[in-house]
């Protein structure tokens, strides 16, 4: 973990993701390639290659920005969560093929340097039908390059995870250059249906998972405790959280996630240390609150990961009265020991 | 993730699901009547077996007037000899002396390479073809390429 920067580990069922993804592209690369050479016989080589990369970019694309929401909806999904860098890094070198061949086949057998042509020999921003939709393409595969050459790890410490987050939050800004580059590019002289079909379909699922997904959880953020006593919030009954499991409220500035585990209920920050994932959508494995994202530990007791880690996130009391769970909102110093509250046979019944 | 990160999350999403419909909706209303690509295909792959008026070579392609042997159909062959430097160009049909490609006709569209077959009208008739030219147009440039008399 934070001790020192190890290489991405690459364990047995990352492996096997990452050659699905390679046969997926391969696959889907080789049959683009084949349908234009059948029912499309003049198309140059370039413009093949031109547009089944970029097709294929286009898909992972959906795929990947429809994960995030996925898990929330359902948590079997979060195995793809672990091997979304992976997709994007994929997706970006697939990409890189389009935009440098799209640079080469339009802009490079004239005189003029490439990347001057690419701007200047359309200026029509006044036009839709005309407009240099080549320029928001190349804009988007620059918001990919600075994801794809920061999604390292090393990357997310070093920015901080804040800027990381913010720069990867401009995911969807390239996402909707990529939608405009379609719809303002080949849609405007191509006529086969294909494009505006994936284009339609794609972001019409995005915005409703993103929507939904979005609004639940924002929901679950906005839950008002009313029952208060001594600093205290009533937040569950006992029979609400499962055994080596957690529920997750979110009383004030963030959610804290309540384990119960070994007879008794701990309260720790949910906030991971590594990437913010959820801890408490994770379990307890071997005595320690795992997160669901990357696996990063801490003890329940005092939120501490075992040594030689040393990552620690705050803690919180907890008591119970009857069968109810009551939690208080106010957060100890990281990593400070609580002694958690024991769940008697009376308050199990 | 955390709290004020799910909202922006959400926020930024709301945004998107207006502005993609926006933007498609003002984009599928903005494609020209005749798209530009309508072929690069063939609508006639093979050669009319009559070749009715052949033009001199220039600079890298050749072109000729095909009709069948009955003259009611005429073509346009269209043949790249060498790897044209504008890969994805227009030919346009437009009056002698009217080089504006939009009041003209597309016949089709040519890469850098291979030959290429485009079904043309009457205007291709002996007496009437030297009222026309063609318009060489790359609709990614957005400039005339070659205007040639017919
Ligand atoms: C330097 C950057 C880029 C350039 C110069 C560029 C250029 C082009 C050009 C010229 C076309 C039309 C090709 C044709 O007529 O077949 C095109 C189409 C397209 N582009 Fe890009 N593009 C760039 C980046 C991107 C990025 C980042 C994406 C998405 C991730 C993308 C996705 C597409 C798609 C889906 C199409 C339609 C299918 C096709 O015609 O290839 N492009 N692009
Ligand atoms: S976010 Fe990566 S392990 Fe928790």
């Amino acid at each position: 973990m934070g001790a020192s920067y190890l290489a991405v580990g690459w364990n047995r069922q990352k492996k096997i993701y990452d050659w699905l993804i390679f046969g997926f592209c391969v696959l889907y690369l080789a049959t683009f390639v084949v349908l234009t050479a059948i029912f499309n016989p003049d198309y140059t080589f370039e413009t093949v290659l031109i547009r089944a990369t970029s097709t294929l970019a286009v898909i992972i694309l959906h795929v990947i920005l429809s994960i995030g929401p996925l898990t929330r909806i359902n948590k079997k999904f979060l195995p793809l969560l672990y091997n979304r860098r992976h997709l994007g890094v994929t997706m970006f070198c697939i990409i890189l093929v389009h935009g440098s061949f799209s640079i080469l086949q339009f802009h490079s057998l004239g005189n003029e340097n490439p990347f001057v042509s690419l701007f200047t020999s359309n200026t029509h921003f006044g036009s839709l039908a005309d407009f240099p939709f080549q320029a928001l393409g190349f804009f988007a595969l620059i918001i990919f390059f600075l994801m794809a050459i920061t999604s390292h790890d090393f990357w997310l410490h070093n920015l901080s995870p804040k800027v990381w987050k913010t720069l990867h939050m401009f995911v969807y800004l390239a996402y909707f250059l990529v939608v405009m580059h379609v719809m303002l590019g080949v849609i405007q002289y191509e006529t086969n249906p294909v494009f505006i079909i994936i284009m339609l379909t794609g972001s019409f699922t995005l915005i409703t998972l993103h929507l939904i997904a979005g609004t639940r959880e924002v929901k679950k953020d906005n839950v008002i405790y009313k029952l208060k006593q001594d600093g205290y919030v009533l937040v569950c009954d006992i029979k609400d959280i499962q055994e080596d499991r957690a529920k997750m409220f979110c009383v004030d500035a963030e959610r804290i996630a309540v384990y119960k585990t070994g007879g008794k209920l701990f309260a720790v920050n949910n906030v991971c240390k590594h990437q913010n994932g959820p801890l408490g959508e994770g379990k307890v494995i071997d005595g320690c609150i795992t997160c669901p994202w990357h696996g990063y530990q801490y003890l329940p007791q005092n939120g501490q990961s075992p040594p030689p880690f040393k990552e620690k996130v705050s803690t919180y009391d907890v008591k119970i009265e009857g069968t109810h769970v009551w939690l208080n909102p106010k957060a100890y110093a990281e990593g400070t020991e609580r002694p958690g509250a024991v769940i008697s046979v009376v308050n199990a019944e | 993730m955390i709290k004020p990160l799910r909202k922006k999350h959400l926020q930024i999403w709301v945004a998107l699901a207006v502005l993609i419909p926006v933007g498609i909706i003002s984009a599928w209303f903005s494609i020209p009547p005749a798209a530009k690509d309508k072929l690069l295909q063939p609508t006639s792959a093979v050669a009319l077996p009559v070749v009715l008026k052949t033009y001199p070579s220039r600079g890298g392609f050749e072109f000729n007037i095909r009709t069948n042997t009955d003259t009611t159909q005429f073509q346009l062959e269209w043949i790249n000899n060498k790897m044209l430097t504008y890969p994805t160009a227009t030919i346009y049909e437009t009056r002698l002396n009217d080089s504006n490609v939009q009041h003209g006709k597309l016949l089709g569209r040519i890469e850098a390479r291979g030959s290429y077959y485009f079904m043309g009208d009457s205007t291709f008739i002996p007496n009437n073809i030297s009222t026309y030219q063609l318009v060489l147009y790359d609709f990614i440039h957005q400039r005339n390429i070659d205007i040639i008399k017919l």
